[in-house]
C-alpha cells in the first residue's frame, strides 16, 4: 500500500469519527514488510515472508475512549470499525484526563531506516545465515546441532493522524542475524545463543554471531550444581538486560499512579548503588527502537530515570502526564494497530561504568558468574520478588573456573538495585534494552 | 473452493511437496478494568490468509491481509518461487473434512451486549475491593475471539471451522505497610458467554483477593532440596514443562529433546501417564481441526511410565513416516503451524489426596502453579509457585511466598511416588518460536520425592544427599517454550495479541 493511501485512510476515519459525535479521534496506520530466513544444514529450512497493514482508531467522548482496530481496509470494514470504537466508548468510565496531544513543534531528526536493506538481494541474506551456521559448526566438533540460524529483517511505515492537529508519519528499517545451538560430550547437551540487530546489513558480523554462540555452549559443558550459600554474584550483560526488563514496567509514571509500582513514592530517594544509571532514549543514534515520536505523535526523548542511584523521573505517555500535570516524555508506545498506546520503553539501558568486566571478575575470591537464567518471566514486578534457575561459570581466586547448573537465585529486585557494586564498561544491546557486566556483593543462591 | 484451488496451484507452480492455504477471519473483544473503572474496551477485526509451501526440507511461508483473488495469489507465489523444487504440476480435489469433536457454545459472544460484559468485570471489581481495606488495586480483565478459518491444501483436505473462545482473569494487589503481594485467578475456555456459569465474577475476584492477602503474612520460602506435594488445583505447569515441550516432534527430530530416540523406553515412574488431549469438551486448548486441518485427538504421550508416542504436526509425521496427531497449530495466519500441546494431564491414579499431605513428613505443599520455561535439550525447568505451604509432620502449615521450583523433567517424572484421584485443570498462553498458543493442563494430587525450592528463606536441612545435577540451566531464547498464566494487563492492551516484530 502507498503511504498516501494509508494517510488518506487515516484522514477518512478521523472525519468520520468527529462527523459521529467523537470530541476526539484519532487513526494510527502501519504497514509492514518483514523476511526471516531460517538455515539448516546449509540449506534454507524456512523463509518467512510478509506483509501486514492496518488501522486503529481512538475516540474520545465526554473523558470516554474507544478504540478499534481492522486488518480489513474496505470501506465498510473501516466504517464499521468506527462505529465499533465510537460504541466501545459509551461503556468507558469518564476520565478528564483522557486525550490526544495537539500537533509537536518539530520531531527530532532521528535516523531509522536503512533503505539499503530492502535492496540487497535475498541470496546475500541466505548466505549470511549460512556463514553463522558454517562459523559455529567450525568452532568445534562438539558442536552438533545448530536449532537456528537466522537472518531476519523488517520495513514499517507509520501514520498517525489526529483531529487535534497531529498529521505525521515515518519510515523504519532493520535487520540482524540470530544463532542458537548445542554442544555436546560425553551425553551431555548445552546450549548458546547470540544476536545482533542494527539499522543497517553491514553493521551485522555472522562470523562473530556464529563463533560467540558456540563458545557460549562449549564452556558449559560438564556443568554441575553448586551447593547453596551466599557469594557475590557477577551478571554478564545479556543476564542484566533481563533483569532491567523486569523492572521497566515499574519506572512507568502509569504504574506509579495505579499503586504498582515499587518505585512509587521514592522520587529523589536513592534506590539503588551509586554507579546505577538508567536511561530511556528514543532518539538514540543507531538503535532500531529509535523513532521521531511515539505512538501518539509525541517527539521522542532522553529520560534520565536512575541517576547514579537516585530515582529522578518516570515514563510517561499522553494520559498519565496530564494526570500529574507534567509532559509526556514520548512513552505512549504500541508495537501495533492492535492495540492502544500504553507507556512503554524505546532504547532503555543500564549505563556503561568504567571497569573492565575481568575486573569485576578479578575481585572476588569466590563467586559466581551467571550467564543464563530461566524463568524470569515469572519474577513479580509489583513486589519485586524474584527466584529464577540459573546457570554459569564459578568464580574461585579471581578466575572464572568450572560450569555450573542446579541453582536458583533469589531475592527482591530493591535489594538487587542497592547491592550492586561494580558496573563494568561493556554495555550491549538486546534489541530494546541494554545493560553491562553488574556485579552485587551477594546474593542467596540454592543448589543441590 | 476452485478459487482455492487455483491458489494452491500456483503455489505449487515451481514445483514442491506440499502447499497449504490458512484463511483467517478473527474478531476479538477485550475490556480492562482498573483503578476502580473502565479503562479500555478495545476490539477488533483481524483478518488474513497464510500460504506455506514445502519442498524437501525447506518450508516457504508467506502472508498477506489481502484476501482478494488476486492477493492471495500474488502470496503463493511468492511462497512459490521462495521455495522452489523442478516445475511440476499436480491435480487437486478438494473434499470436506469432518471431525469428531463437537464444540458447543451456548451462548455466543457476539451476541452478547457489550453492556452485560461490562457488567461480568465491574462486579468482579466491586467484590474484591469489598473485602479488605489492604486490597489497593484489582485489575479484571474480559476477553472473547471468534476465529473463522478456512484450511485447503494440496493434499485435497478443505476444512471450515470456527473457533470461539472467551477468558476472564482477575489480577488482586494487596499491602501492608512495606510489603505488597499479589495473587490472580483465571477462568476460561473453548466456550461462550456460559463461563460465567462455572463460577461467577465474585467467586474468581475472591480466590483472586484470598491468595493476595495470604502472601502477605506468609513467610519467604525456604531454599533447597525437599518433597513436594501439589495439589490437584495447582494446574499442570510442571507437566507441560517437565515433559510436554519435549515430546513436541520437531524439537525430538532436531535432537534437541530429553526424549528422542526413547519411545518404548521407561521414562517416568509406572504411576504417571500423560496424555494430550484436543478433545475435552470446552477446556482452553480443545479443537476440532487443528491449524492444518487435522481433526483434535486425544493421544497417550506416556503410559505407565513407558513413552508411546510424540506430538506431531503434518511436517514432522512426513519426516516420522506416521499420522498428524492434530497437533500441528498456529498464533495466526501470520505464522507457520508448529506441534504444540493443547489440554496435557498427567492422569488421576487411586490415592486419596489427604492421605498424600498426612504421609508427608515435611516438605512443601504447592496450592496453585505459576508460570514455567523449560529448555528442552537437557530438560531442566522451573516454574513458579503462586500459593505455597510447609507441610510439616503431615500437616499443611504456614503459608510461604517468593518460592520457585526448578527441576530436571525425566528426573522428576522418576520421583513421583503418590498420585493422587483428583484431577484440576489451569489456562494458559503457551510461547513457543514467538507463537501464543491458548492451552490447558492438569494433574492430580502428586508427590515427588525431591524437587529443589529456591526461596530467599533459610536453607533446608539437606535430608535428601543424592548430588543429582536436578536444576536449572538456562533456556534464552530459541529452544523449548515457557508458559505464561493468563494476565489482564494482556487483555487489556492486546486483545488480538500483539505483532511481534522482533
Amino acid at each position: 500500500m502507498s503511504q498516501i493511501a494509508m494517510r488518506e485512510l487515516a484522514r477518512q476515519m478521523v472525519e468520520r469519527a468527529q462527523a459521529k459525535g467523537a470530541n476526539q479521534s484519532e487513526a494510527y496506520g502501519l504497514d509492514s514488510k518483514e523476511l526471516s530466513i531460517d538455515v539448516s544444514k546449509g540449506i534454507v529450512e524456512t523463509m518467512k515472508l510478509a506483509e501486514d497493514r492496518g488501522i486503529g482508531i481512538r475516540v474520545f467522548q465526554n473523558g470516554k475512549m474507544g478504540y478499534s482496530f481492522t486488518s480489513d481496509l474496505s470501506e465498510t470494514a473501516l466504517e464499521a470499525t468506527v462505529d465499533r470504537a465510537l460504541a466501545n466508548a459509551r461503556w468507558n468510565a469518564e476520565d478528564r484526563f483522557r486525550g490526544l496531544p495537539g500537533k509537536a513543534e518539530a520531531y527530532p531528526e532521528v535516523n531509522t531506516h536503512d533503505p539499503a536493506i530492502a535492496g540487497i538481494p535475498v541470496e546475500r541474506k541466505i548466505e549470511l545465515a549460512k556463514t553463522i551456521e558454517a562459523t559455529a559448526k567450525a568452532v568445534d566438533p562438539r558442536i552438533k546441532i545448530i536449532e537456528r540460524s537466522s537472518y531476519s529483517d523488517a520495513e514499517y511505515r507509520v501514520t498517525i493522524i489526529n483531529s487535534q492537529g497531529v498529521d505525521a508519519a515515518y519510515q523504519g528499517a532493520y535487520c540482524g542475524g540470530y544463532a542458537y545451538l548445542v554442544a555436546e560430550e560425553n551425553g551431555e547437551s548445552q546450549t548458546g545463543f547470540s544476536l545482533s540487530y542494527g539499522l543497517s546489513f553491514d553493521g551485522i558480523d555472522p562470523q562473530k554471531i556464529g563463533k560467540e554462540a558456540a563458545e557460549k555452549a562449549l564452556r558449559m559443558l560438564g556443568a554441575k550444581p553448586l551447593s547453596s550459600r551466599r557469594a557475590p554474584v557477577v551478571f554478564d550483560p545479556y543476564v542484566a538486560t533481563q533483569f532491567l526488563g523486569i523492572l521497566a514496567p515499574s519506572l512507568t509514571a502509569e504504574a506509579v499512579q495505579k499503586g504498582k509500582s515499587l518505585f512509587a513514592g521514592k522520587k529523589g530517594q536513592k534506590i539503588a548503588a551509586a554507579e546505577v544509571t538508567i536511561i530511556d532514549d528514543g532518539r538514540m543514534e543507531g538503535r532500531i527502537l529509535s523513532a521521531p515520536f511515539d505512538g501518539e505523535g509525541v517527539p521522542t526523548s532522553r529520560t534520565v530515570l536512575i541517576d547514579q542511584g537516585s530515582l529522578e523521573a518516570f515514563l510517561h505517555n499522553t494520559y498519565t502526564a496530564a494526570k500529574e500535570g507534567a509532559a509526556s516524555t514520548g512513552n505512549g508506545s504500541r508495537g501495533s494497530f492492535r492495540g492502544t498506546p500504553e507507556v512503554g520503553t524505546t532504547n532503555f539501558y543500564l549505563q556503561a561504568g568504567e571497569r573492565p568486566p575481568d575486573e569485576l571478575i578479578g575481585e572476588i575470591e569466590s563467586g559466581f558468574y551467571v550467564t543464563e537464567v530461566m524463568g524470569m518471566h515469572t519474577a513479580n514486578p509489583i513486589s519485586g520478588d524474584f527466584s529464577v534457575g540459573a546457570a554459569g561459570l564459578l568464580i574461585e581466586q579471581g578466575r572464572l573456573t568450572r560450569p555450573v547448573r542446579g541453582v536458583a537465585i533469589a531475592g527482591n529486585l530493591l535489594d538487587w538495585l542497592t547491592g550492586i557494586d561494580g558496573v563494568g564498561s561493556d554495555l550491549t544491546f538486546f534489541i530494546g534494552k541494554g545493560a553491562p557486566t553488574l556485579r552485587a556483593k551477594e546474593m542467596a543462591i540454592s543448589g543441590a | 473452493m476452485d478459487d482455492l484451488r487455483d491458489v494452491l496451484q500456483i503455489a505449487l507452480r515451481q514445483g514442491a511437496d506440499f502447499a497449504d492455504i490458512f484463511i483467517e477471519k478473527k474478531s476479538v473483544n477485550g475490556i480492562g478494568c482498573e483503578d476502580n473503572k473502565i479503562e479500555r474496551i478495545n476490539s477488533g477485526i483481524d483478518i488474513g490468509a497464510g500460504i506455506r509451501v514445502i519442498a524437501g526440507d525447506s518450508t516457504a511461508y508467506a502472508y498477506t491481509n489481502d484476501l482478494s483473488l488476486d492477493g492471495l495469489g500474488h502470496a503463493a507465489q511468492v511462497a512459490s518461487h521462495a521455495a522452489r523444487g523442478g516445475a511440476s504440476s499436480r491435480s487437486i480435489d478438494l473434499s470436506r473434512r469432518s471431525s469428531p469433536v463437537e464444540m458447543v457454545i451456548a451462548s455466543r459472544p457476539e451476541q452478547v451486549a457489550l453492556e452485560d460484559k461490562v457488567e461480568q468485570v465491574l462486579r468482579a471489581n466491586r467484590h474484591a475491593r469489598a473485602i479488605d481495606d489492604r486490597i489497593k488495586q484489582v485489575t479484571v480483565g474480559y476477553g472473547d475471539v471468534v476465529q473463522e478459518v478456512t484450511i485447503a491444501n494440496s493434499e485435497g483436505d478443505y476444512v471450515e471451522d470456527e473457533r470461539i473462545r472467551t477468558r476472564f482473569v482477575v489480577h488482586a494487589v494487596a499491602a501492608d505497610g512495606a510489603v505488597i503481594q499479589t495473587g490472580y485467578e483465571a477462568l476460561g475456555g473453548a466456550k461462550g458467554f456460559e463461563i460465567f456459569e462455572e463460577r461467577d465474577p465474585e467467586a474468581l475476584a475472591q480466590a483472586a483477593v484470598d491468595r493476595a492477602l495470604l502472601m502477605l503474612t506468609a513467610k519467604p520460602a525456604p531454599s533447597g532440596k525437599m518433597p513436594v506435594v501439589m495439589s490437584s488445583a495447582a494446574g499442570g505447569t510442571m507437566v507441560h514443562e517437565a515433559c510436554g515441550h519435549g515430546l513436541e516432534a520437531d524439537l525430538v527430530q532436531k535432537g534437541l529433546s530429553v526424549y528422542a530416540g526413547k519411545e518404548g523406553q521407561e521414562v517416568a515412574s509406572p504411576l504417571v501417564t500423560v496424555i494430550d488431549d484436543g478433545t475435552i469438551a470446552g477446556k482452553y486448548g480443545t479443537l476440532r481441526f487443528d491449524d492444518e486441518g487435522t481433526p483434535g485427538q486425544k493421544n497417550v504421550l506416556i503410559e505407565k511410565g513407558v513413552l508411546k508416542g510424540f506430538m506431531h504436526d503434518r511436517f514432522t509425521a512426513g519426516k516420522d513416516k506416521c499420522s498428524p496427531t492434530g497437533n500441528g497449530r498456529r498464533e495466526s495466519y501470520q505464522h507457520k503451524p508448529i506441534p504444540r500441546m493443547t489440554n496435557t494431564l498427567i492422569a488421576s491414579g487411586d490415592e486419596i489426596p489427604e492421605k498424600i499431605i498426612k504421609d508427608t513428613k515435611r516438605g512443601l505443599f504447592v496450592k496453585k502453579m505459576g508460570g514455567g520455561q523449560v529448555n528442552t535439550t537437557n530438560g531442566d525447568f522451573v516454574f513458579d509457585v503462586a500459593e505455597g505451604y510447609l507441610i510439616e509432620n503431615g500437616e499443611i502449615g504456614a503459608a510461604v511466598r517468593g518460592a520457585t521450583l526448578t527441576g530436571n523433567g525425566p528426573e522428576v517424572l522418576r520421583r513421583i511416588d503418590r498420585v493422587g484421584n483428583d484431577l484440576g485443570f489451569a489456562i494458559g498462553t503457551c510461547g513457543k518460536d514467538g507463537q501464543g498458543a491458548p492451552v490447558s493442563d492438569a494433574q492430580p494430587t502428586l508427590r515427588i520425592t525431591s524437587l529443589i525450592v529456591g526461596g530467599t528463606g533459610a536453607a533446608a536441612s539437606g535430608d535428601d544427599d543424592e548430588a543429582t545435577a536436578v536444576a536449572p540451566a538456562g533456556g534464552s531464547g530459541g529452544v523449548g517454550g515457557e508458559l505464561r498464566r493468563l494476565s489482564p494487563f494482556e487483555l487489556l492492551n492486546h486483545p488480538a495479541g500483539r505483532i511481534r516484530r522482533l
